[in-house]
């Protein structure tokens, strides 16, 4: 029964956590693309390289935070993995010949990229202005 | 296909001259690079052409990778690679140059000298950042070898189809061209040590294969397989002033994997047969063949510790059916891996392995007294990577 309890109580813990790192960061697109919403899965695959698209057929262009809160918030909440091996990652692409590695930028930069080039897809500080772009709602 | 990659090599100085005179951003001109310098040390055996019973700290890799992106789907690129292993390699060689022009994730195509996609790991078993460990197994993925297996002159294509939710993915990969085997292969190591000389571009012949990965949906579970196909290769071949021929068999090699990713957890489990029988002759002489059937597996599992410790461990088998009964007929290692993060670029790798066996990865001449039946091999390493 203690192991039954504990395990909840561990289990609402993380539930908790991920939560609130989602809470802090907004996915966020240029308004070209279609979708309004993003799918967990989709945000996974779009932001390791295993996808240019969206379920909808949108086509996207990843931006990446460098490393800080909201980005550690973001990898924890959507790609549960820590930076180096989230960009370690990126690097296999590269240094394999399957993909380039996107841009890190600060969230200003990032919220400013996605508003200025069609399909491009970021994520950034929930409290950062993010005028010109949308926010996708993840489900 | 050698005028194919250099073409390809051309277009990426041309996309990075074009780059300065207009803008590196439009042309996205991107250059990554990394190093690691690795020691060895065996107890018993001298193992990978080093002095490893003396410790050895002859073991560098360094790799310059520059790409440029002048269109949303085309991708061009190319690597080189300084790669220094005991007695073998000590020379700057070209890994790949490549133009990628992606139509959509169902489909793409890569051509140039391209990075041949067989296995679970063959497309990433030379970039040590990917991974904890400091050597793959060495049954189905030698060191010494290495060079002549990660790419081929031809091209790769390649894409995703998504099933549906209940389904999963479907991940394909088909490819074709010419395959070459470098003099210095340590396929040929035998040979090499008992006076006979294949010319510098060693052997090479058409090949072609397909690869199938199933991303289920179970989070986390790819299961695949591939096959790689040979045609019979040939080469002129020197002994003594003798003029002869070596000719490799056509051969098939199979590989089938399972890999599993989540959260702090990776398990993969690999299984591959290759055939291979290598016929030598010169006039005068019997002709001589060789055969082999090797048959390796292994299963490997690691944990991230914390956010920049990991630990690992495999346990690696593999029997060359043909051999005769005894050590040299096969190979079991069992490893147990550590790597330390120190940050996204720098990072150190601690590796012991108990190897049982000698098929794999041994050479006479740093072993004139011969092989002893069991080694123990402790590796470290440190790696940069940008």
């Amino acid at each position: 029964m203690k192991k039954l309890i504990l395990s909840t109580v561990v289990a609402l813990a993380a539930t908790i956590l991920a939560a609130s790192a989602r809470a802090q960061v907004v996915v966020i697109a240029n308004p070209s693309v279609k979708a309004s919403g993003i799918s967990k899965d989709d945000v996974r695959d779009v932001f390791t390289g295993n996808s240019s698209s969206l379920k909808d057929g949108s086509k996207v262009v990843p931006v990446l935070l460098k490393d800080g809160p909201a980005n550690e918030a973001f990898l924890k909440a959507y790609i549960g993995k820590g930076d180096s091996a989230f960009r370690a990652g990126w690097r296999s692409l590269v240094f394999s010949g399957q993909g380039s590695m996107p841009k890190s930028l600060d969230d200003d930069a990032a919220a400013a990229f996605v508003a200025h080039n069609a399909g491009a897809i970021g994520y950034i500080n929930k409290a950062t202005p993010h005028e010109g772009v949308k926010v996708l709602e993840v489900q | 296909m050698k005028v194919l990659t250099a073409a390809v090599y051309g277009c990426v100085l041309g996309a990075a001259a074009t780059g300065y005179a207009q803008s590196l951003d439009d042309l996205n001109i991107q250059i990554h690079g990394y190093a690691t310098q690795g020691f060895l040390y065996t107890t018993n055996n001298n193992i990978f052409t080093a002095n490893s019973s003396d410790g050895s700290a002859a073991w560098t890799d360094a790799v310059v990778n520059v790409s440029a992106q002048p269109i949303p789907k085309l991708r061009i690129a190319v690597q080189g690679r300084y790669f220094l292993l005991g007695n073998s390699g000590d020379a700057v060689t070209l890994d790949w140059a490549e133009g990628d022009y992606k139509v959509d994730d169902r489909l793409g195509v890569r051509v140039g000298k391209v990075k041949t996609p067989w296995g679970l790991f063959n497309e990433i078993q030379d970039i040590d950042p990917s991974y904890i460990w400091s050597l793959l197994p060495q049954g189905i993925y030698p060191i010494l070898s290495r060079n002549s297996f990660l790419a081929h002159y031809g091209g790769v294509v390649y894409g995703t189809f998504k099933l549906s939710p209940k389904l999963g993915k479907i991940e394909y990969r088909g490819w074709g061209g010419e395959g070459l085997y470098g003099a210095d292969n340590g396929l040929f190591l035998d040979q090499t040590q008992s006076g006979i000389n294949l010319p510098n571009d060693g052997v090479k012949g058409p090949l072609w294969g397909a690869a199938i990965h199933w991303r289920t949906p179970l989070k986390g579970l790819m299961v695949g397989a591939s096959d790689l196909k040979d045609n019979q290769w040939s080469s002129t071949a020197t002994q003594a002033g003798l003029s002869g021929t070596m000719t490799l068999s056509p051969n098939s090699q199979p590989n089938y994997f399972a890999l599993y990713e989540k959260d702090k957890i990776m398990v993969a489990f690999e299984y591959e047969r290759n055939w291979n029988n290598e016929l030598l002759q010169f006039p005068g002489l019997p002709d001589s063949v060789q055969r082999a059937d090797d048959r390796s597996w292994y299963a490997m599992a690691s944990y991230k510790l914390t956010e920049k410790l990991t630990a690992g461990v495999y346990d690696s088998q593999d029997t060359d059916h043909q051999a005769p009964l005894g050590p040299p007929r096969y190979q079991k290692d069992w490893a147990i891996s550590g790597r330390y993060d120190f940050n996204q670029y720098l990072y150190a790798k601690v590796e012991q392995h108990f190897i049982d066996g000698t098929t794999q990865g041994y050479d006479m001449d740093l072993n004139p007294n011969g092989l002893k039946p069991n080694t123990k091999l402790t590796v470290l390493k440190v790696g940069v990577s940008f």
